[in-house]
């Protein structure tokens, strides 16, 4: 912020006779003032921080009963790390950990470059209205739930009429029923992750492209460079910091393996191999009433999840000077 | 560079890269039409359809209308509605005047309530805590406990807030030189200048809440205020039939209960996304121009 800012800024009523505000300490007129100028903004911001107040923060506090034993007659009885210990202890929770972990490197490894590779290549198209459609069709997924999302492909993935066998049966493979599968249904997570937003991020991907300066692939045109030349020696060293800094916030999500699109593919037979941290915090917390249990799983995650994407943000603000917020 | 000046070897490559793409389209796309071929088909017919076509056999509206006459559905249409409605309507509204205030420079205490934005994206205490709160406030089973989930976005917030320190002070220093106060300020000149930022906003929290389910079912025990989502839900993904087929159709095989499961299912998803198609186009417009110019994440 400039000088001149400030100036601007400063409290208009400041101007007041210095003869008026004699005496009074200083700290608290510069209060007082402040306060005459800027309450309407607090007025109108009310609502908003209402809402933070009640419904983000009075959760974090709601969730002391993950050191508390939850009683029918209150009050609840102060427990400490006794529920950290049996989470701690409890396989299960390793096993969910475990998946969370799993299915998050597979998304990263798998998904991260397929929006690269689209972009490259819509940028490739010449043709204005061509690349509209092409666009206008593969981001569409993106803005569909999960829960339309999965009945799209239970249906496609169906062993008897999905598109999926239905293309294997002309080929002449066996049938497979891919949704209670144990050995396919993390695929089927990753290669729905890639069908829902892999179009969509490409967009993040060809802003950074159309932000690449003309000149260097006229320079390159000249020195005689073909398609791939200019991709490998001119696109892509162009968005490095694109593709760095949403590696970099990913990495932060780690522990997010999204609740949503799990909840929707999950079924007894695959559960034990999709089985996450959130989804197993619903299920003991809401469906079994282990309230305290489920709580102090959310919190490891919460803490553990905080502190990395906190990282990734000061990463990513020191390698790209972009991050989170 | 005209085509006609390309060799025959730029010519193929670039008949590869396209026709990649379109690939990706049919990859896209294709799931979906087939679901409407099935909808669209005479029910008695969709047993045996092959999943990669996308022409229906015979036509017949027979699935949308037992769908769209039937009470759950018609429910289900009606809750997600309201929800969407009330919600981005106190969400937009919140959003901007709070963000308005934050985007001053000299408020006092800005930075505080900046953090406070900031922790509620990095620290989520989970859906434990926040059942808990909405238990407490007696929201449970009411519409409020799912229209205030995410009401403010804190995402869409630091959207908007970046966009007003883009007014430019001349502008509104005028105003206040003509002796308007802050409110007509915000109303008279930050409103009319934000009109496609709060656009952005607007679909942004549209699309968020009608594609919301999670919460809705877990804070909603009473059936009848599920949002389409839920009951699609439970219909599709749980395989709970008689959601949509109904016990007495089911026990004396008449209305929903002739039809072919797939072809209610498939109307079903169907049904669950012609809103997001409506408002698609616009989409468009407002979310590609937000994400190219900038905001990394939406």
């Amino acid at each position: 912020m400039t000088d001149h800012d400030q100036t601007l800024n400063a409290p208009r009523i400041g101007n007041v006779p210095k003869s008026a505000v004699r005496g009074k300490p200083k700290r608290a007129t510069a209060f007082a003032n402040g306060w005459r100028r800027w309450w309407p903004f607090y007025v109108m911001m009310a609502p908003g921080l209402a809402f933070f107040l009640v419904l983000h923060y009075l959760p974090i506090w709601e969730a002391r009963i993950a050191f508390e034993q939850v009683r029918i007659v209150p009050p609840n009885i102060w427990v400490g790390l006794k529920h950290f210990y049996v989470l701690f202890a409890s396989p299960v929770f390793w096993q969910v950990l475990a998946n969370t972990l799993i299915i998050s490197a597979m998304k990263m490894a798998f998904f991260l470059p397929v929006p690269i590779l689209v972009a490259l290549l819509i940028n490739e198209v010449r043709g204005g209205r061509l690349r509209k459609f092409i666009q206008s069709a593969i981001y569409l997924p993106h803005f569909l739930s999960w829960v339309v999302i999965a009945g799209v492909f239970i249906a496609a993935l169906s062993p008897t009429d999905g598109a999926v066998n239905n293309l294997m049966g002309m080929a002449g493979i066996a049938p497979r029923s891919f949704m209670t599968d144990t050995g396919a249904i993390r695929w089927v997570l990753v290669f729905t992750e890639i069908w829902r937003s892999a179009g969509w991020d490409s967009l993040l991907y060809l802003a950074a492209i159309i932000a690449i300066d003309q000149q260097l692939y006229d320079a390159a045109e000249i020195d005689g460079a073909n398609r791939w030349q200019k991709i490998w020696h001119v696109t892509l060293p162009g968005i490095v910091p694109t593709i760095a800094t949403l590696f970099i916030l990913n990495a932060g999500m780690f522990l997010n393996a999204d609740l949503n699109q799990v909840i929707n593919f999950s079924n007894d037979v695959v559960r034990s191999k999709i089985d996450i941290v959130d989804t197993y915090v619903y299920r003991i917390g809401l469906q079994t009433g282990e309230y305290s249990l489920a709580t102090a799983a959310g919190l490891f995650k919460a803490v553990l999840g905080t502190m990395m994407i906190v990282t990734a943000h000061f990463v990513s603000k020191r390698l790209t000077g972009k991050g989170v917020w | 560079m005209a085509l006609s000046r390309k060799t025959p070897l730029e010519r193929i490559e670039y008949a590869i890269i396209v026709s990649t793409l379109l690939l990706l389209v049919v990859v896209t796309v294709q799931p979906i039409l087939n679901l409407l071929a099935v909808s669209l088909s005479e029910p008695g017919r969709v047993p045996g359809m092959s999943g990669l076509t996308i022409l229906p056999r015979g036509f017949s509206l027979e699935v949308w209308t037992v769908l769209l006459q039937h009470p759950n559905v018609q429910r289900g249409i009606f809750n997600s509605i309201l929800i969407t409605f009330v919600s981005t309507l106190i969400g937009v509204i919140g959003t901007a005047l709070m963000a308005w205030g934050l985007s001053r420079p000299g408020l006092p205490g800005r930075k505080a309530l900046f953090i406070l934005v900031l922790v509620t994206i990095v620290f989520e205490p989970g859906i434990i805590p926040e059942y808990f709160v909405n238990k407490r406030l007696g929201l449970l089973d009411s519409y409020w406990s799912v229209i205030l989930y995410k009401a403010v976005n804190a995402w869409y917030l630091i959207i908007l807030i970046r966009f007003f320190e883009e007014i430019p002070k001349e502008l509104l220093e005028a105003s206040e030189l003509d002796g308007a106060n802050p409110f007509q300020v915000f109303w008279y000149v930050v409103l009319p200048l934000a009109k496609p930022a709060l656009a952005t906003i607007s679909l942004f929290y549209l699309v968020f809440h009608w594609n919301e389910f999670f919460h809705a079912m877990i804070y909603l025990n009473d059936q009848s205020k599920w949002p389409l989502q839920v009951v699609l839900r439970q219909f599709v993904i749980d395989g709970d039939k008689l959601a949509i087929v109904g016990i007495d159709n089911a026990n004396n095989n008449t209305g929903a209960s002739q039809i072919d499961l797939r072809s209610l299912k498939a109307g079903m998803i169907l049904l669950t996304i012609v809103p997001i198609l409506a408002i698609y186009p616009l989409i468009l417009k407002f979310f590609t121009k937000g994400t190219m110019s900038g905001a990394l994440k939406g």
